[in-house]
């Protein structure tokens, strides 16, 4: 059974005005049944959006990458490290010397700085930076995934609208994607075994106009079971059995043999390389949202070298990443994240790791409507603090969905409640938005 | 404009939700099903509307079939409900399938995710659901079940199953207050956990600490359930100091906790580890400490009209489970500020089975026998009437375990599923217990549910549905339509196999078109024709 609450308290970060107004109004129309996602009935609208369609590339730093060794170097001070920080193409932005090719683009992306996320473990910190908030009991938030998969998927999309890959076996179990309340249709694909997903394939007993024909005999049947019988659930099924073939012949998507030997060659050849070429593939495809999980960077013995060998991988793909879609027109309508469930440390331990830390790290931000070479917040001279412009995980999101032209406030209705994206009275960052 | 009318008459009786005059209750001679009856056909004349028609008999048979025992009906089964001419075959058939040791299991399949609704989904706590099988199977009343799970006698193996319900949530009690509300009472105090309940002025953190403080005690001691004779719940008020939570159930009613709410001195906490440590090297069960809070909250949950909450609740979750939906909905939030549908029903239906022993069976077949029950599916207007009139009969996708034995069912030859009632009841349970394994790739529905295209995708090219349903091996559908002569006879078979029923015309024309194009290869041609037969609508939902 569903457990589905619906208090509309403002401690739930849910607005009782709002909720009694639309419960009052939902009466009129008799649409305040308790359990029906109204929000969810007609997606249809979002084909006004093919044109100006944004998607979105998240490069998941799992286990917590160094925010030191990455965006916000300290230099010199006892938490500093031995890395140096080098300068960047951005006046005064001084990023870790890990990272030489992207100090050469940070024009084209935000850092932010000022992350206090509060949150310390690996399984609900990842979940708070996927959702942009903690779940209440009885309700499942959805994940920024499945928000941008609904707003800018289409109806009878041909591509999946979600696209989540986890090779690496740790970590995974702690933050699978998660569509939560909007439900299985904007459930991520998953790839964890390889880069190709499970069952797009047709089996070899069966030729393709065969295949093809009997999802037609499919249809023909339903058509027929559903005269004089409407449901949503009905729907959901016929749509998922029309999405099929589409999904199947984006096959070719997740093949990167289909890229000329010069392209595969710039992004590299580790799987990390190869998943973000695939996941440029399916951005290009109108594909709205695609994470590439990279892990695992929780370093809590030999952090430097750890960085030392991950740091650059991230730095080359990234560069290659932002380069290739710049190339390809693609810098205004695609977005790339670097986001992890959490930073590490400052301080550093007696096995020369850093440990989980939550309050005072940074992600980036690159492409959409995000001010390029934008700094958003500051750390105090060792990192143990922030001590400018503090940013949380609702915030960030929000700020995510502003740059992609998404109202935050927007609501979804679980029957008569208003469930905005992000929680009421948190917005957007406006300096880091064009 | 109608249904404007409708929803005033929906406010009004909900306001006027007093306690059922003696007249609505339902008298000895007056069945469940009358009383179900009178009530929806009210509130349908209320509002105006014109029911949808009674479903045929191959409809209602599939319907019981899979709400009663958890599968379709095979065609044998079908056809003899279908030809019979006796007037009372539907009570015959209910008293059948309800008395079937296949209503025990999937009844307690249910019970089974209702109690763990997020939990591992992969086969569920096979220890609960035993004992539920069990319960269901000697029909014990639902009081019973309760007091069983709350209160477990660990020392009898059949019954130690009960415990695990509060055993999978010792760590966190928190958690177990809010499950145990949630499943027992219908009641979701999570939001007065922060603060008093904004739409329901009679929750308050109170009521949620008080809660808790019925539970807080429990904790596991060597893989059994204990409880500790003292200890208090101390919650920080949204105003004033911190204090000490009351036991207090969500009526208001407080136990007297005696001198357990003081703090114990080093003596009681020294004799007390003893004891649990005796136990735990025992490998026994801890014994309850003289005063037991759990124990307290059973007897005050029961007690009088605090048995409301415990009666409605159940009531409520019965209805969902044949109608699609509650009579309150969402099923967690019973109280004053989310009236039901029809309160008066649902204030007959809890007075009488508490009166009756909180007799499940009995509600059951009362609930199944009812012509709200029995309505079609199909509603022939533009219009549909409100879901809350139960006017139609709501689609229900089925449950992974439903789905994946009638999928067993279809694929398997109907010639070798007549015969002995007990031989065919054997080889049933052999096929559900085979399917249990591709139930776990299907999605538990919830309200509002959606199916993925992940399960569209595993249909189309999962090796698992072609290796578990559509080969030819001997002893399937298939292997009995290969051998069949005419691809029309071939056809018809199918469908009735499938879907119950034989195919229109126009389907016919199209399924036959489709296996005559491939003329040569026949097989192949009727192996795709069972697939989109059980890809279908018609196949994934109980309608």
């Amino acid at each position: 059974m569903p457990r589905i609450s619906f208090c509309g308290s403002a401690d739930h970060a849910v607005n009782r005005r709002a909720f009694l107004g639309s419960a009052a109004a939902g009466g009129v129309s008799l649409a305040a049944d308790m359990t029906a996602i109204n929000a969810l009935a007609a997606p249809a609208v979002n084909g006004a959006l093919k044109n100006n369609q944004k998607r979105v590339i998240l490069l998941w730093l799992a286990g917590g990458a160094s925010q030191l060794e990455t965006w916000d170097p300290k230099p010199g001070a006892s938490t500093g490290g031995p890395f140096r920080a080098i300068p960047t193409d951005v006046p005064g932005l001084h990023i870790s010397e890990l990272m030489p090719k992207m100090a050469s683009r940070m024009k084209t992306t935000c850092v932010i700085r000022g992350l206090n996320t509060k949150n310390g473990d690996h399984g609900s910190g990842a979940q708070l930076m996927m959702r942009g908030r903690r779940d209440e009991a009885g309700l499942k938030y959805p994940d920024m995934g499945a928000v941008i998969a609904r707003e800018m998927g289409l109806l009878e999309s041909k591509v999946p609208d979600y696209v989540a890959f986890y090779t690496q076996t740790e970590g995974r179990g702690f933050a699978p994607g998660d569509s939560g309340f909007l439900g299985a249709r904007y459930a991520p694909m998953e790839l964890t075994t390889n880069n190709v997903p499970e069952f797009v394939r047709k089996l070899d007993g069966i030729s393709e106009l065969d295949h093809e024909e009997r999802a037609g005999l499919r249809t023909l049947l339903s058509k027929e079971f559903a005269r004089g019988r409407s449901s949503e659930t009905l729907s959901s099924q016929n749509e998922a059995y029309q999405r099929v073939r589409g999904i199947m012949a984006s096959e070719k998507l997740f093949d990167i043999s289909q890229e000329s030997q010069k392209v595969r060659d710039r992004y590299g050849p580790t799987q990390f390389a190869e998943q973000v070429l695939i996941a440029r593939r399916l951005v290009e495809a109108g594909v709205p949202f695609v994470r590439v999980a990279r892990a695992w960077w929780d370093s809590h013995g030999q952090n430097f070298e750890t960085h030392q060998e991950m740091v650059p991988e991230l730095d080359h793909i990234m560069a290659t990443l932002l380069d290739d879609l710049a190339e390809r027109g693609l810098a205004d309508d695609v977005m790339v994240l670097t986001l992890a469930e959490f930073g590490r440390t400052p301080g550093i331990n007696a096995s020369l790791g850093r440990d989980h830390f939550a309050s005072a790290w940074s992600m980036t931000i690159s492409g959409c409507g995000i001010k390029g070479g934008s700094v958003y917040g500051k750390t105090d001279a060792k990192g143990n603090k922030v001590t400018h412009e503090e940013v949380d995980a609702g915030t960030l999101l929000a700020t995510i969905y502003a740059a992609l032209g998404i109202n935050p406030h927007k609501n979804y209705y679980l029957g008569a409640r208003p469930l905005p994206l992000v929680n009421p009275g948190i917005d957007a960052i406006q300096a880091v938005l064009k | 404009m109608l249904r404007l009318r409708l929803f005033a008459a929906l406010v009004l009786s909900a306001c006027m939700a007093e306690p059922a005059a003696a007249e609505d209750i339902p008298q000895p001679r007056e069945p469940i099903a009358l009383v179900i009856d009178r009530h929806i056909a009210a509130a349908i004349a209320t509002a105006e509307v014109i029911p949808a028609t009674q479903a045929d008999d191959a409809t209602l048979i599939r319907r019981l079939t899979l709400d009663l025992v958890g599968r379709i009906p095979t065609t044998a089964e079908v056809e003899s409900y279908v030809n019979s001419t006796d007037p009372d075959k539907r009570g015959k058939l209910v008293d059948r399938l309800i008395n079937s040791p296949g209503y025990a299991r999937h009844q307690a399949t249910l019970f089974e995710v209702m109690f763990n609704p997020a939990g591992d989904r992969r086969g569920g706590n096979a220890a609960l659901r035993q004992y539920l099988a069990d319960a269901v199977q000697e029909n014990k009343s639902w009081d019973r079940v309760f007091r069983e799970m709350l209160l477990p006698d660990q020392s009898d193996t059949k019954l130690k199953g009960a415990a695990e319900f509060l055993r999978a949530r010792v760590a966190d009690a928190d958690k177990m207050t809010i499950d145990v509300s949630v499943a027992f009472f219908g009641v979701n105090v999570s939001c007065a956990q922060c603060h008093h309940h904004p739409n329901v002025e009679e929750w308050t953190q109170d009521h949620f600490y008080g809660m808790k403080a019925f539970l807080a005690r429990t904790f596991d001691n060597g893989g059994f359930l204990g409880e500790r004779g003292y200890g208090t719940v101390k919650f920080k008020p949204t105003k004033g100091p911190e204090r000490v939570a009351k036991m207090m159930f969500f009526t208001g009613t407080t136990v007297d906790t005696g001198a357990t709410s003081a703090e114990p001195n080093a003596d009681m906490v020294k004799k007390e580890k003893e004891v649990l440590d005796k136990a735990k090297a025992g490998k026994t069960p801890p014994p309850l400490p003289g005063f037991s809070a759990r124990t307290q909250l059973v007897e005050v949950a029961l007690r009088d009209a605090n048995a409301d909450y415990f009666a409605k609740n159940i009531v409520n979750r019965m209805w969902h489970r044949y109608f699609g939906s509650g009579l309150v909905n969402p099923l967690d939030q019973l109280h004053s500020e989310n009236p039901a549908s029809h309160p008066e029903l649902l204030e007959s239906l809890a007075r009488d089975l508490a009166q009756n022993r909180y007799d499940l069976k009995r509600l059951t077949r009362g609930l199944v026998m009812s012509q709200a029950y029995s309505r079609s599916s199909k509603y022939d207007s533009t219009s549909l009437p409100d879901s809350r009139l139960f006017a139609v009969a709501q689609l229900k996708p089925m449950t992974p375990q439903q789905l994946a034995t009638s999928l067993k069912i279809a694929a398997t030859d109907p010639a070798t599923l007549t015969g002995k009632p007990e031989e065919v009841e054997k080889k049933l349970e052999q096929l559900e217990s085979a399917a249990r394994g591709f139930a776990n790739l299907i999605a538990q529905p919830t309200d509002n549910f959606q199916v993925g295209v992940g399960e569209a995708l595993l249909f189309s090219n999962g090796d698992r549905v072609f290796k578990d349903f559509l080969t030819e091996n001997s002893g399937t559908t298939l292997a009995r339509a290969k051998a069949m002569k005419e691809p029309r006879q071939a056809v018809e078979f199918l469908v009735r196999t499938a879907l119950g029923r034989s195919p229109t015309d126009d389907e016919t024309t199209a399924l036959l078109a489709y296996v005559e194009k491939r003329s040569g290869r026949e097989a192949e041609a009727y192996r795709q024709v069972l697939w989109a037969l059980i890809t279908s609508p018609e196949f994934r939902f109980s309608y």
